[in-house]
């Protein structure tokens, strides 16, 4: 017989058991890991997406290109900052690509005695010391050679035109306007006055295509100008004048036709002990003057209606802190609200809109010209020895800052500091207002509408269904709860707004009567009841009032619905002011009485619908919270001679307060978030108040409204990644501290 | 005491042992006041459901044609003519704002009404719908001559048939015994020609054009470096243009003879009006129709509505394409839902030492089931589309750049984003229930000398697969109704083709799809119509609520039947 005694091998696993259990501890553990740490990642990579925001733009220097001394009195470049140009007084402009230094000169035959560039057009203006004018169009044509792309560039020259002050010389000139007509203010010098001329061109048409253009009008306005002109400004609109005095004045000539008139003079400076101006120009768009003072203080004003006046005119929006000294160089962006300024050797990059300093630096050298590159990526002195400088700028998100996406924030063109949303608008000149004070109290409205309707149903079902409802019909309510809770909010806002907005339009005053007479009956009805003798009260078994009260509750409603043209005639009546007959007329009563307005789609609906989405989701939780207190509290009390009600109230409810303030926290974060729903019920406009026949924007709502529309890594798209990521965070803390809560509950029932 | 005589059913409500007590009882009146909120949760469910289910199941029943008379001393008249039929839509309370209408109103005592009706004929007067004051009507007729035509655009025409005129030859008269016969088997003719028509364009020439794009492609990769190879595929696209003409005149020639014969009739109150009946896609009296036949259409409507696609700005046709989009994706979904739910859950379980990290861990993924899902949609634009769709392109397709291929919304990354969004929810059903194994069955395994892994997979993940199931339905439904955040992950008001099809490699993920949810949205919302879009909507509606409810329920009745499972467990 072969050995009996069994191998001991026997009791071993297999060597495939342990390697594959072996294994599969390994891609448990890695993949449980990797799968928590994704999906926590989402709020990491929300982040990551908003941290460029809150980044301050990157400037660094690059080379750097010596010019032949001249009296240069401009700068600008392409379009892409490969060929930049300066121009000089004596009719030469300069063409330097500063990646190799090359120069290449254009001598316009010419000489200047005032020279200014409108980069926005890429064209001069030069006057002369004969008292002419003449454009100078800047041509760069890109072609492609030798596998790289090739700039070059041409100055031209266009015809001479004679001023109407003939033999005095131009000492200042400005332009605005476009190819079909142009306004230009000259300051010319007649002995030893100076005078202020606007001159009107037309473009003439000819047979032969083209055309030219012409002046049509030279108008001395001096006499309007009280000082002494300094320098002259003229709107890219060509509807006014800037003109700067002597005295720190700065006055603002409207245009009219061919008229002109002095609309408003002030002083920037007026405030202080030394009032002169040291520069002024304007801000991308032309409604908003930079002006700095002789102390360099920095300053923006920005034309709006005052209050009682029906005309724009400047005022004061923003102060920027000071520059070491009066500006001597100003460049404003040809994208945005940023301009670069400053005195002697050091230069800063301002923001308008945010009110910001996004760079300063002292430079090694001091500055004479300064130009801010067309793509807003590239900074261009100009130094006083004749040597052009190439800063890069790496600022992508200059719109935004704190403040201004939390505080209230100065626009152009508004009487006063608003909060406002508005990321597009008509033209390149829009100015993005960003702020997320509408959203939020927006969120917060639609919200608060929703749990004030939602909360007290919820809760006094949880209530009844968890103290006093017959258990043979709980099988039937929760699940139909659930069924609730899993309604498509797409579904919910369709209705509201196609189906329940419009009939509740007209039948406010009935929603009123209802929310008064259907608790009003349960509680008459309740206590008619309780005084019925006890044969009567049998009738209804305890824990079936709500099956008797559906019928109830349906004449209610119905009753209701057609009480409230009653209530609305009586209530409701306001005085129509065409015929003068009394008009009993909610949605007339409304904005008469309170100034608020009344729209379709509003709160209302929004705070019904959203019901259906927050009910169940806190009737789940509060009732159970409710349904575990442990049953000897409840026995006892009960014995003790309490009735139903006493235990229900001063027993269960104490004792289950944490589950159902839990439950509120989470149905809170469901109203927040809700997207479907606030989308399609309201009108979707980003307001600041809390009427309830408004409308709103949330965070949620904004996000799907714009999002899609957002190019990627803009400032608008970074501002909607803040805008999910407060969403996450407040959803996120809401529901932990409502889970913390619910476990501190289960904790405490174990122990009672 | 009285209570003790009362006999509640089963097993008594625990408070209601001693409950109404002989003499009034603290409370009592309050304790009705409760009630309200449960009755009104309920009222609002059965409400909303009632709503729904009663719009969208009217629109599938063909509706009568009425004719209305206007008085001739009203000043109302429509394009006019004092005569207007159509089917009506609601006859309603009048919505006016005019100040004085209201006072005028007030005053006798009631709101005026209105009728809003369907006159349909877009084609001769620009709307579709009219609202007509209830004074102005004399007199409501239903002649049963009037026929209702489905056209391929413009909607219904509403008439009566003159005349059926074929290109030569004599006319046969709306009188005539033979019209009716006649008209049926053109109007089967024209349909089974427009399919072909559809087949030829959209399947046999969609494919030729899908080749000639993917040549095209191949030679932008070969580039200049093999001249032989590309005028071989130069070759290729040639024959595939001959192909292309060939199929393009046959489609032509199908197409001219859908114009072969052509239908008169005469609108209601006026002129006479033909159109050829390539224009029809299906037609009734309805004023003619038994019950029985009106269970017919109501049939067919149905089938139409989930069979076929959507035509006229997706107001009219089916919507198939976002049915099969809405299944896709949840599919593709739950696919990436499960393995990944279920094995964090068992992680969790299973192997982690339980302590502070997990707990907080264990409540980090129970709220995320609480973040709003448009967050969701906000990370898979950012992280998935753009960030690895980029990656994905400028490494596989880098010769379809500029254009992305992955790098823009589809339907993987729709699904990916669901699938984030609905993890907690598998992770927290699964966890419960390998928590609810009884631990002696753990322990048992154990014994017998089982691995961990092998208990895991033979003895714990068996016996929660309810349990995981309910989860992974629960998802289900979440993922299938939900709408924010796929608009910026991929989802489109009319996808071109299904990301499934017979065109290699078949499942298309970088495609864009149509999806229920998004679909009430869109016709509800951006429709150039919204009026005609409104029983579409309703329709769809109709089909997601229910779609949605199967799944919670199924997910109700798996909990349940888990429940009973373990209670009457013999550990």
């Amino acid at each position: 017989m072969p050995n009996q005694t069994p191998d001991p091998k026997r009791f071993q696993p297999s060597k495939l058991t342990l390697l594959i259990d072996r294994f599969m501890t390994q891609f448990i553990k890695v993949g449980g890991v990797l799968v928590i740490a994704s999906v926590l990642g989402i709020f990491v990579f929300i982040f990551s997406q908003i941290i460029p925001l809150l980044r301050s733009a990157e400037v660094k220097s690059g080379p750097a290109a010596s010019l032949p001394a001249g009296n240069y009195a401009a700068i600008g470049a392409d379009e892409w900052s490969e060929l930049p140009f300066v121009a000089a007084l004596d009719g030469k402009v300069r063409f330097v690509n500063p990646a190799t230094g090359a120069v290449t000169e254009n001598d316009l035959g010419q000489t200047f005695t005032a020279l200014r560039y409108n980069a926005r057009s890429q064209e001069m203006i030069g006057g002369t010391a004969d008292a002419r004018f003449a454009f100078v169009k800047l041509d760069y044509t890109a072609g492609f050679a030798k596998g790289g792309r090739n700039v070059t560039g041409e100055a031209k020259l266009g015809p001479l035109q004679a001023l109407a002050r003939a033999g005095a010389p131009v000492r200042a000139i400005a332009f605005g306007g476009d190819e079909n007509g142009k306004l230009v203010g000259v300051i010319q010098q007649v002995g030893d006055k100076l005078e202020v001329h606007a001159v009107s061109l037309a473009r003439k048409r000819s047979l032969l295509g083209g055309g030219q253009l012409k002046i049509e009008d030279d108008r001395d306005v001096t006499a309007l100008i009280p000082g002494k002109p300094v320098s002259i400004l003229v709107t890219a609109q060509a509807d006014a004048l800037i003109v700067a005095a002597d005295d720190g004045q700065l006055h603002y000539l409207f245009r009219n036709g061919d008229e002109f008139a002095l609309r408003q003079s002030f002083k920037p400076f007026g405030d202080l002990a030394n009032p002169a101006i040291a520069s002024v120009d304007f801000l991308f768009a032309d409604v908003s003057l930079v002006a700095t003072g002789a102390r360099g203080e920095n300053r923006v004003f920005s034309l709006y209606r005052k209050a009682g006046d029906d005309k724009r005119t400047f005022g004061q929006i923003k102060q920027f802190p000071a520059l070491p000294g009066g500006a001597t160089f100003f460049a404003s962006s040809l994208r945005n609200k940023a301009f670069l300024t400053g005195a002697g050797s050091f230069a800063s990059l301002r923001y308008s809109t945010t009110e910001a300093v996004r760079w300063g630096a002292k430079l090694p050298f001091t500055i004479a010209r300064a130009f801010i590159g067309g793509k807003y990526d590239r900074l261009l002195f100009l130094d006083t020895g004749a040597k052009l400088h190439v800063f890069t700028l790496r600022d992508p998100h200059p719109e935004t800052s704190f403040a201004a996406l939390f505080g209230r924030v100065w626009y152009e063109g508004y009487p006063a500091p608003a909060y406002e949303w508005q990321s597009s608008g008509g033209s390149d000149e829009f100015e993005p207002k960003l702020s997320l004070v509408p959203l939020i109290v927006g969120t917060l409205k639609g919200t608060l509408y929703a749990l004030l309707f939602a909360v007290p149903v919820a809760l006094l079902a949880a209530l009844y269904t968890s103290q006093f409802l017959h258990p043979n019909f709980k099988g039937v309510v929760k699940p139909t709860m659930e069924i609730m809770a899993s309604l498509p909010s797409v579904v919910l806002g369709f209705l509201a707004a196609l189906w329940l907005a419009p009939i509740i339009e007209t039948r406010v005053p009935s929603i009123l009567v209802m929310v008064i007479l259907v608790p009003a009956t349960a509680l008459g009805f309740g206590y008619g009841w309780s005084l019925l003798p006890i044969q009567m009260r049998r009738r209804i078994p305890p824990g079936c009032e709500f099956l008797v009260f559906f019928p109830l509750l349906l004449v209610v409603l119905w009753a209701s619905w057609h009480l409230g043209p009653v209530v609305e005639r009586v209530c409701f009546a306001v005085t129509d002011p065409t015929t003068g007959a009394r008009v009993g007329d909610f949605r007339l009563w409304w904005p008469q009485v309170t100034g608020a307005s009344f729209e379709q789609r509003n709160s209302l609906v929004v705070g019904f619908m959203m019901g259906f989405a927050v009910i169940p989701i806190v009737f789940t939780i509060a009732e159970d919270a409710l349904s575990n207190v442990p049953l000897s509290l409840t026995i006892g009390s009960l014995a003790l001679g309490a009735s139903r009600w006493q235990t229900a109230m001063r027993i269960v409810v104490p004792t289950a307060s944490a589950g159902i303030f839990s439950g509120l926290m989470i149905g809170l974060g469901r109203a927040v978030g809700e997207t479907m729903i606030v989308v399609m019920a309201t009108g979707n406009t980003p307001v600041l108040n809390w009427n309830i026949f408004s409308g709103m924007r949330t965070l949620s709502a904004n996000i799907a409204v714009e999002l899609p529309e957002a190019a990627e890594h803009s400032t608008l798209y970074r501002t909607l990644f803040l805008g999910a990521l407060l969403l996450f965070i407040v959803t996120f803390l809401v529901n932990t501290v409502a889970e913390l809560l619910r476990q501190h509950l289960r904790e405490k029932y174990k122990t009672v | 005491m009285s209570a003790a005589t009362l006999d509640p059913p089963r097993p008594a409500p625990r408070s209601a042992l001693l409950a109404p007590a002989p003499k009034r009882v603290a409370g009592e009146a309050k304790i009705w006041l409760t009630s309200v909120g449960l009755a009104l949760g309920l009222l609002m469910v059965a409400g909303l459901l009632w709503i729904i289910i009663d719009h969208g199941v009217r629109v599938f029943w063909p509706r009568r044609v009425v004719q209305m008379q206007l008085k001739s001393d009203s000043p109302f008249e429509f394009q006019g003519r004092k005569i207007i039929a159509g089917s009506i839509v609601r006859h309603a309370e009048k919505i006016a704002l005019d100040a004085a209408a209201i006072a005028a109103a007030q005053a006798r005592g009631r709101r005026p009404k209105e009728w809003q009706i369907y006159v349909g004929n877009k084609d001769a007067w620009g709307q579709n719908f009219i609202f007509v004051d209830d004074d102005a009507v004399e007199a409501i007729t239903r002649p049963a001559d009037l026929l209702a035509i489905e056209r391929i655009e413009y909607g219904q025409a509403i008439g009566e048939p003159v005349a059926l005129q074929p290109k030569d030859g004599a006319a046969i008269a709306a009188g005539d015994p033979a019209f009716a016969p006649k008209l049926a088997a053109l109007v089967r003719e024209v349909n089974a020609r427009r399919k072909e028509i559809e087949h030829l364009e959209k399947d046999e020439i969609g494919d030729i054009n899908a080749q000639m794009e993917r040549i095209k492609l191949d030679q932008k990769k070969i580039g200049d470096s093999a001249p032989r190879r590309v005028a071989a595929l130069d070759a290729i696209v040639k024959t595939l243009q001959g192909q292309y003409e060939v199929l393009a005149r046959t489609a032509g020639e199908l197409r001219a003879a859908q114009g072969g014969w052509t239908l008169a009739y005469r609108l209601p109150g006026g002129e006479e009006r033909t159109m050829p009946l390539g224009q029809i896609v299906s037609y009734y009296f309805p004023n003619r129709l038994t019950l029985f036949q009106r269970a017919g259409w109501f049939a067919r409507n149905l089938r139409v509505f989930l069979t076929e696609e959507p035509r006229e700005a997706n107001t009219e046709g089916g919507i198939f394409p976002a049915i099969f989009g809405t299944f896709v994706m949840t599919l593709l979904m739950s696919l990436a839902v499960m393995p990944f739910g279920v094995l964090a859950a068992i992680y969790l379980r299973e192997y982690a030492r339980q302590g502070f990290f997990v707990r907080a861990v264990r409540i980090a993924v129970n709220n995320l089931a609480g973040v709003p899902s448009i967050v969701f949609g906000v990370f898979g634009l950012g992280f998935f589309v753009y960030v690895v769709g980029g990656a994905i392109d400028s490494t596989f397709y880098s010769v379809h750049l500029p254009n992305p291929t992955f790098g823009t919304g589809g339907i993987l990354w729709a699904a990916a984003t669901l699938a984030l969004m609905t993890v907690p929810v598998v992770i927290v059903a699964t966890e419960e229930a390998i928590s609810a194994v009884p631990r002696g069955m753990r322990e048992a395994s154990l014994a017998c000398g089982a691995s961990k892994w092998q208990t895991i997979q033979n003895i714990i993940l068996p016996s929660s697969i309810p349990g995981i199931l309910t989860g992974l339905i629960l998802a289900m439904a979440r993922g299938a109704g939900e709408v924010a955040p796929l608009m910026l992950v991929g989802v489109v008001k009319l996808a071109p083709s299904l990301p499934l099809d017979t065109v290699a490699p078949f499942i298309h993920l970088d495609r864009k799809f149509m999806h229920l949810g998004f679909h009430i949205y869109d016709l509800g919302f951006q429709s150039p119509d919204s009026e005609a879009a409104k029983p579409m909507v309703y329709a769809t509606t109709l089909l997601l609520i229910s779609l949605v409810i199967v799944l919670n329920l199924a997910a109700i009745v798996v909990r349940e039947r888990l429940r009973q499972k373990y209670k009457t467990g013999a550990f």
